[in-house]
């Protein structure tokens, strides 16, 4: 699963990324030049050694990104239904894994839908960008430095929400989910926060309903989450600490989108 | 009939000169650095002296056979000007070539890809140009805005791309910068119309701008997907990255 153990003595292989990979390594093939290139240069400078020991160094910490773009339009629509509507969700919340190659790893996002993604993060991210810009410019207030406010904006709600959702794994179970995991499922709640922008800018008051049905939705499907995470993660199950901290995590949800959702010039409120 | 010069007469140094000290020797150009240039050496040298730049077979073609000739030209006379490249192919702008690609986006319902193969720059600079021009006219100073947008979003499609392609994806980042310039060419259209169009926020301003942004919008997905491989199944997640670059110029425009 999440490489708990370390490599055995006696075997050299070094702690190699484990997710299955139809369409190959990401280290390999035209697409990852980007990553080989910008990745393969940090590593040097900080570790300066052979590139192997810099790859699983790197993989280690930073998993194979090109996992989180497997999708496809199914993969996209149904995700939004459940990140939209997370209590319409009948089925299970636990990601499908399998054995490959003598390791468990967790199936790509076409053929799981509980696996994170991180193409409608990113997408949604973009979406509120512009659609705050849109906002923005509706009330006479647009100007493009205003704009890269709004980016700024995003990026430290989403740092926040990431920081919340890492240290309530930290304190509850070992921590070792993959980061590019976490920042996911911290990006799944720009498209509610989407919602609630698009609604402001429709009809004024309805903004007033959709910020507190996103906390809502956003609260749920994070606690549904990470409950399957730490499940998958923790060594110990102290039931009263686990549930205290999810309900933490879904209550800190609010102050957090209201803060998002604010949209004005002055970033910081 | 020899006119009597004060200048002394200038001798060229040749194999075992005579000339005394009182004559004036001019040397040749001497090249600022000579590099040792052993007699055996096991990696081929290539000598940039400029004297043997005329001599060297493997003139390379383009902007630097331009320079090439014109360094070949102090060993010469004055008649090698004739031979160097015009400076537009010089400077690698083709405007028939710029221009068959942009007539291609301007029809919307049927983009002929073919003329795209080929990436250039120098078309979406023109288009750049074009933009800021007419934001200028609107009385928005936006150069480095619009320029540094148009690079942000053209690494953000070019991840997404290639991200979502995975192995067999080859699109890169000239060809995906080119075709974001070339289908910039609505919103420049969009820039152009609405300085006519009354100012503020009205339906109007609105419902033009989505035609533009959807024009683009087609125009650059399709060519996307066309011109490199392993987007056939994802055109629809492509056709929303482009959905919101062109959507964000859009609002450069409107407001």
């Amino acid at each position: 699963m999440y490489n708990n153990m370390g490599p055995q003595p006696g075997m050299p292989m070094p702690q190699a990324n484990p997710q299955p990979n139809p369409f190959g390594n990401a280290f390999s093939g035209p697409g990852s030049g980007l990553i080989r290139s910008g990745l393969g240069a940090y590593g040097e400078k900080i570790f300066g050694s052979s590139s192997e020991y810099v790859q699983s160094n790197i993989t280690r910490y930073f998993s194979d990104p090109q996992y989180y773009f497997q999708v496809n339009d199914q993969y996209v629509r149904n995700k939004l239904k459940i990140v939209l509507f997370p209590f319409l969700h009948r089925g299970h919340w636990t990601r499908i894994s399998e054995p490959v190659g003598g390791r468990l790893s967790y199936k790509p996002p076409i053929y799981d839908i509980n696996a994170p993604d991180l193409y409608i993060p990113l997408m949604a991210f973009g979406t509120y960008v512009v659609l705050a810009g849109l906002s923005l410019g509706l009330y006479g207030k647009f100007t493009p430095e205003a704009l890269n406010w709004l980016f700024v904006k995003g990026m430290v709600g989403w740092f926040l929400q990431v920081m919340l959702l890492k240290i309530t794994l930290l304190s509850l179970g070992s921590g070792e989910a993959p980061l590019l995991d976490i920042v996911a499922y911290a990006g799944y709640t720009f498209t509610g926060l989407c919602l609630a922008v698009l609604g402001k800018i429709i009809w004024g008051y309805s903004y007033y309903v959709l910020i507190p049905w996103t906390c809502l939705c956003t609260g749920v499907f994070l606690v549904k989450t990470m409950k399957r995470v730490l499940f998958a993660e923790a060594r110990s199950y102290d039931s009263s600490r686990h549930h205290y901290l999810l309900i933490f995590v879904a209550l800190a949800q609010f102050p957090l989108l209201i803060w998002l959702g604010n949209i004005s010039v002055n970033w910081l409120f | 009939m020899t006119k009597d010069f004060a200048v002394p007469p200038v001798v060229f140094p040749s194999g075992g000169s005579s000339a005394g000290a009182n004559v004036q020797q001019r040397r040749f150009p001497a090249a600022p650095f000579q590099p040792p240039r052993p007699s055996t050496s096991a990696i081929p040298f290539m000598s940039f002296d400029i004297g043997s730049a005329a001599a060297s077979s493997a003139t390379p073609a383009g902007p630097f056979g331009g320079t090439m000739s014109s360094s070949s030209s102090f060993g010469g006379g004055s008649a090698s000007f004739e031979d160097e490249e015009p400076l537009l192919d010089e400077l690698g702008i083709h405007p028939d070539q710029i221009w068959k690609k942009t007539r291609s986006i301007l029809n919307p319902f049927r983009i002929n890809q073919s003329v795209h193969k080929d990436s250039d720059l120098s078309g979406p600079i023109f288009l750049y140009l074009a933009l800021c021009l007419f934001q200028l006219l609107a009385g928005k100073i936006q150069f480095g805005v619009i320029l540094g947008w148009i690079v942000v979003s053209s690494i953000f499609l070019y991840a997404v791309f290639n991200m979502l392609a995975g192995r067999n994806g080859n699109l890169n980042l000239h060809t995906c910068t080119s075709l974001v310039g070339y289908c910039l060419l609505p919103v420049v259209v969009l820039s152009a119309v609405s300085l006519f169009v009354p100012q503020g926020a009205g339906p109007v301003r609105f419902v033009l701008a989505a035609v533009f942004v959807l024009w683009s919008t087609r125009a650059c997905s399709t060519l996307v997907v066309s011109l490199a491989d392993g987007g056939e199944e994802h055109r629809g997640l492509i056709s929303y990255a482009c959905f919101l670059i062109y959507t964000l110029f859009s609002l450069l425009v409107i407001f």
